[in-house]
């Protein structure tokens, strides 16, 4: 589903049906996703689609930045060790209307369930996308409209056994890229402590020859600066 | 010496020397105080209420310096204390409420306890604050017309802000039959709030029997949301709590008394001896 189509188009995949069909000098965009429908009549446009896997923190709704994937069972790390795992994230689809060699955002869908969790306290705390995920040692099988594959290097600095439970991510400086097969991620996170990290991602495909997705945020002209995220209530 | 010229009365040129050096030292001194001012409170205080700070500071150091100069230029003080003392005294009654409110406003804007937008409640009044002046405060309630409030009020009122955390709890209390499954009902409460994808997985929602009512056992149930969307989440929960226990046979019962006749023979005698219908 993922990649640049020609207007018009109409897709049906799972349980979404999405079509951009001409309408006189307009075009009209409409999609249906486990019984949410949106129509949207596109005046402007290049004549060409694209859909790719996109940050996922929009749905269901744009609260929050930050996405925190709970370990199903928790890990412990050695003092000083690394170890490279396996998650998978939620995957969310957007549709992109280029113009004028500009992207603009028309929609966001996704099939996976979604949920909201609160990483730290009320006051203090973040409001973040909720994922569980399993621990795989090697590159599951995954239906890649639903799941997402992240590679995460943990690197315990302590020398302290440390227990993982969770891994918090800033959405804004994720690097998602794609190919046939999956949507996927690379990220390190550096154990501090017992109770903080520090998590980032990595700008490299996981395999060779994978296209990069198409980020939100720059399409949207926001410029983040702080991309990293400090861990500071656990882990 | 054309310092000691004198213009008029007994002010010389050199007096109005001093006068232009105390006037541009007052000038550094407020410039000087409005940058420091600018630079400490920038995090603190808004651009808005700076500014005003910074003009009230700098006016302020004018004014005094106009008082030292006053005198150099001729003009008596002391005339004008009596009059100014009279005058003072009076418009210091008439502006009691006014120097209160400033002051109030200063301190509110230097504390913060809430900012434009956020949604408070004052003394029972709640709204989303539009703007906070020097003066008042102004709160759009929630049906809609702005309400004016003179800063000293807030300023020693109860002040409750929503919006200042990023997560808020809310809570039902849903009462169901003494005859109904309460273990059943608190599992279709549970599994309705899991559902619904506004609800926060952490801190997790909870559901339990919080007392047994003199109608109903009453079941609590916790929810945290959000802090901008906890009540569209209550709106749209309760209705459907009351839908999904309704549909597996657990109903909330209407307020019920159960009385005992003392003696059922006397209850009888009342209907009448011919009555033999019980049920009459």
């Amino acid at each position: 589903m993922f990649g640049q189509y020609d207007i018009p188009i109409s897709i049906e995949q799972e349980e979404i049906t999405l079509s951009v069909q001409k309408e006189g000098e307009s075009l009209l965009y409409r999609r249906a996703c486990l019984g949410e429908t949106v129509e949207k009549m596109l005046v402007a446009g290049d004549g060409k689609v694209l859909l790719n896997p996109v940050e996922p923190v929009n749905k269901p709704k744009s609260l929050a930045s930050h996405l925190l994937i709970e370990l199903e069972k928790t890990m412990q790390i050695e003092p000083k060790g690394t170890r490279d795992i396996f998650l998978t994230f939620p995957v969310e689809i957007a549709v992109f209307i280029p113009s004028n060699e500009e992207f603009e955002v028309i929609d966001v869908f996704t099939l996976p369930r979604q949920k909201l969790t609160l990483y730290g306290d009320p006051v203090n705390g973040v409001i973040c996308k909720y994922w569980k995920s399993s621990i795989y040692p090697a590159e599951p099988s995954l239906n890649r409209m639903q799941e997402g594959l992240i590679e995460l290097s943990v690197t315990n600095t302590t020398t302290s056994w440390i227990e993982v439970t969770k891994a918090v991510f800033n959405a804004y400086g994720m690097k998602i890229y794609y190919d046939d097969d999956k949507a996927s991620m690379k990220a390190n996170m550096r154990l501090k402590g017992g109770q903080s990290a520090e998590t980032e991602f990595i700008d490299e495909p996981v395999e060779e020859g994978m296209t990069k997705s198409l980020e939100i945020y720059t399409a949207g002209k926001l410029s983040v600066s702080r991309k990293k995220f400090l861990m500071e209530f656990g882990v | 010496m054309m310092l000691n010229k004198v213009l008029y009365h007994s002010v010389t040129v050199f007096d109005l020397m001093v006068v232009a050096i105390i006037l541009i030292i007052a000038m550094v001194i407020a410039k000087a105080l409005s940058l420091y001012l600018k630079r400490f409170l920038r995090e603190k205080a808004s651009k808005g209420h700076l500014e005003v700070l910074v003009k009230v500071t700098s006016y302020s150091i004018f004014i005094i310096a106009l008082i030292v100069v006053l005198p150099l230029l001729g003009v008596r003080l002391s005339g004008l204390l009596v009059a100014g003392g009279i005058a003072g005294l009076a418009i210091g009654f008439a502006s009691q409420s006014v120097i209160g409110n400033l002051i109030s406003g200063l301190f509110l804007m230097l504390e913060r306890p809430f900012a434009i937008g956020s949604v408070i409640n004052v003394d029972g009044t709640v709204g989303i604050v539009e703007d906070i002046r020097i003066i008042s405060t102004t709160l759009r309630t929630f049906d809609g017309p702005l309400m004016r409030l003179p800063n000293q009020k807030i300023f020693t009122a109860n002040i409750t802000n929503y919006a200042v955390n990023v997560a808020r709890r809310f809570e039902y209390v849903i009462g169901i039959r003494y005859s109904d499954n309460a273990d059943k009902a608190i599992e279709i409460i549970k599994n309705l709030i899991q559902e619904h994808p506004l609800v926060l997985i952490n801190p997790a929602p909870m559901v339990f029997v919080d007392n047994l009512g003199d109608s109903s056992v009453n079941i609590i149930a916790r929810i945290w949301a959000p802090a901008t969307e906890w009540f569209g989440v209550k709106m749209e929960l309760l209705w459907k709590i009351k839908q999904a226990l309704e549909k597996e046979g657990i109903e909330i019962p209407f307020p019920q008394h159960v009385v005992w006749f003392a003696n059922e023979l006397s209850a009888r005698e009342m209907r009448g001896p011919e009555s033999d219908n019980p049920d009459y």
